[in-house]
């Protein structure tokens, strides 16, 4: 049991590598904030470009299904491999687009947020789409009984509505999100992952790695506990009495 | 009606679940018993971790690995009665996985370190090595001085990440295996890369546009790895090993793969374990 807990939990040693570990994890929350905020705003976009009404905007429509379709049905270290290894290698691009190293982050990192927000902008984009269809159809017709166009009806009526509803499972994409970036250590980053698996082959004890597993927690529990309270919340508006879901 | 139907169907699914679990746990238990014996059965397999590909040390498919490391290590393994069987692992928890008992022995380009030698036991040195610089043709990076502020992969775990981090005081690109390092280096990711020589030849054999600018005479000796207390195991490669050397099964495998005459400071290498 001793080897145990010197293997895995070894709290001196945790102590020990905690700055480097944290360096690591810095990185893995720069990543994810911003991936994140980009896949929410690129996914909004791509649902409402799948919105758009009429035969002339028929094509719109099928190549952002399409594009939802195969970057929903791919795995993302697949993409995050396929960008690395094949961006850098594009002749006709500009040097500061193959390989960037913007804001004095390495290309690795940009390829993962490029590599991320693909794939979750996808993911979140049928998040907003069944928060736009499940707002009823008698706001639409109202807005546009009143005169607004389709875009006025949905930036004015629909959307606010449809988002405040989805705030919960876009939270918990983002959790999936913030975990799915330790996927970019295979293109050599050093966030968390990286860096306690290096401490981890050099040394023999994994505790670096337990440790990356409990920074991780301390920012996906309390995330986890906010998505309960707002669902709980959003059920709250439309049923008299108990809640069905129990917020902690 | 529809209650009895989804028991049913989970009933199945959990039973589908259960044998595979039985399964599974079936064949790991073969492998460790097979070859955990304290080594006076003839003919019982070893089995042997090692990172591949890696070539020209380990390299191939499933079923049909082959290179330096596997031809010397099947020699070695014929001189003393026993089949040795290749397992597919990654570099970076080798020594744990073989100190675990996951295999028998580790055949994997390792080098000897006092680090390793903490967790793991080796053998007489089968391999006396060099890093290399690896870069594209043309590159001015062609000493260790000019290393510094360039961007530098390497293989996660290896001698090659130790010298960039103590030697040049940079940090590198750690890919998880050797060739990811010699792609990233095709395709402009990184500057130059720090690998094992013969893996760097082996790259610029393979490859266009890739020359190996330095040798970097770092002495590392590889050796094979023995999970600690193993001493009967290692007692019986070491002859093995040395069997292999004179009879000359030593060179014509190293020719082969190297396309030169082995030096001759393998005859006499020995490694005292700790």
């Amino acid at each position: 049991m001793q080897e145990f807990i010197n293997q895995f939990f070894d709290v001196g040693f945790m102590v020990d590598h905690f700055d480097e570990v944290l360096e690591g994890f810095w990185v893995t929350i720069q990543l994810s904030v911003l991936s994140g905020i980009l896949a929410l705003i690129w996914g909004l976009i791509l649902a409402t470009l799948r919105q758009l009404p009429g035969k002339g905007f028929m094509p719109v429509r099928a190549v952002t299904i399409a594009y939802i379709d195969v970057f929903r049905g791919i795995p993302l270290l697949i993409l995050i491999l396929i960008i690395a290894g094949g961006v850098p290698a594009l002749e006709f691009l500009p040097e500061s687009l193959r390989l960037p190293q913007w804001f004095g982050k390495p290309d690795n990192f940009w390829f993962g947020v490029l590599a991320i927000t693909i794939t979750y902008g996808a993911y979140m984009a049928e998040v907003y789409r069944s928060g736009i269809e499940s707002v009823p159809g008698g706001q639409m017709e109202a807005a546009r009984s009143l005169g607004m166009s389709h875009g006025q009806a949905m930036r004015n009526v629909i959307l606010p509505q449809a988002v405040r509803k989805v705030i919960a499972p876009l939270l918990n994409d983002f959790v999936a999100l913030t975990k799915d970036t330790t996927l970019v250590s295979v293109i050599a980053l050093s966030e968390v992952t990286q860096v306690a698996n290096d401490i981890q082959s050099e040394t023999f004890n994994s505790s670096a790695l337990v440790l990356g597993a409990l920074l991780f927690l301390a920012v996906t529990l309390p995330l986890a506990r906010l998505i309960d309270k707002l669902i709980a919340r959003e059920q709250g508006r439309f049923t008299r009495g108990a809640p069905r879901v129990e917020a902690l | 009606m529809r209650k009895t139907r989804l028991t049913a169907l989970l009933a199945v699914f959990l039973l589908a679940l259960a044998s595979l679990v039985v399964a599974g746990c079936g064949d790991s238990d073969d492998d460790t018993t097979a070859s955990g014996g304290s080594g006076s059965g003839g003919g019982e397999a070893l089995t042997v971790g090692s990172d591949i590909p890696y070539p020209p040390f380990e390299q191939g498919k499933e079923g049909n690995y082959t290179g330096f490391d596997v031809e010397l290590l099947e020699a070695v393994g014929k001189a003393i009665g026993r089949d040795v069987e290749f397992q597919d692992t990654s570099f970076d928890t080798i020594f744990l996985d073989l100190a675990r008992g996951n295999f028998d022995v580790v055949a994997s380009a390792a080098t000897i370190t006092d680090e390793r030698e903490k967790t793991v036991d080796f053998t007489n040195p089968y391999y006396i090595s060099e890093q290399a610089i690896l870069v594209k043709e043309g590159s001015d990076i062609d000493s260790v001085e000019k290393l510094s502020g360039a961007t530098i992969g390497v293989q996660q775990g290896t001698t090659g990440q130790e010298f960039v981090e103590e030697e040049v005081g940079t940090d590198p690109r750690k890919y998880p295996q050797g060739p990811d390092a010699v792609s990233a280096l095709q395709n402009g990711t990184v500057d130059a890369v720090v690998i094992d020589i013969p893996v760097a030849e082996n790259a610029v054999n393979a490859s266009e546009g890739l020359e190996t600018s330095t040798a970097i005479p770092t002495e590392e000796e590889y050796g094979f790895a023995v999970a600690q207390g193993e001493s009967e195991l290692l007692e019986e490669l070491n002859e093995g090993l040395e069997q292999v050397i004179g009879d000359g099964t030593y060179a014509t495998i190293y020719k082969k793969w190297f396309k030169r005459d082995p030096p001759k400071e393998i005859e006499t290498a020995t490694h005292e374990a700790t």
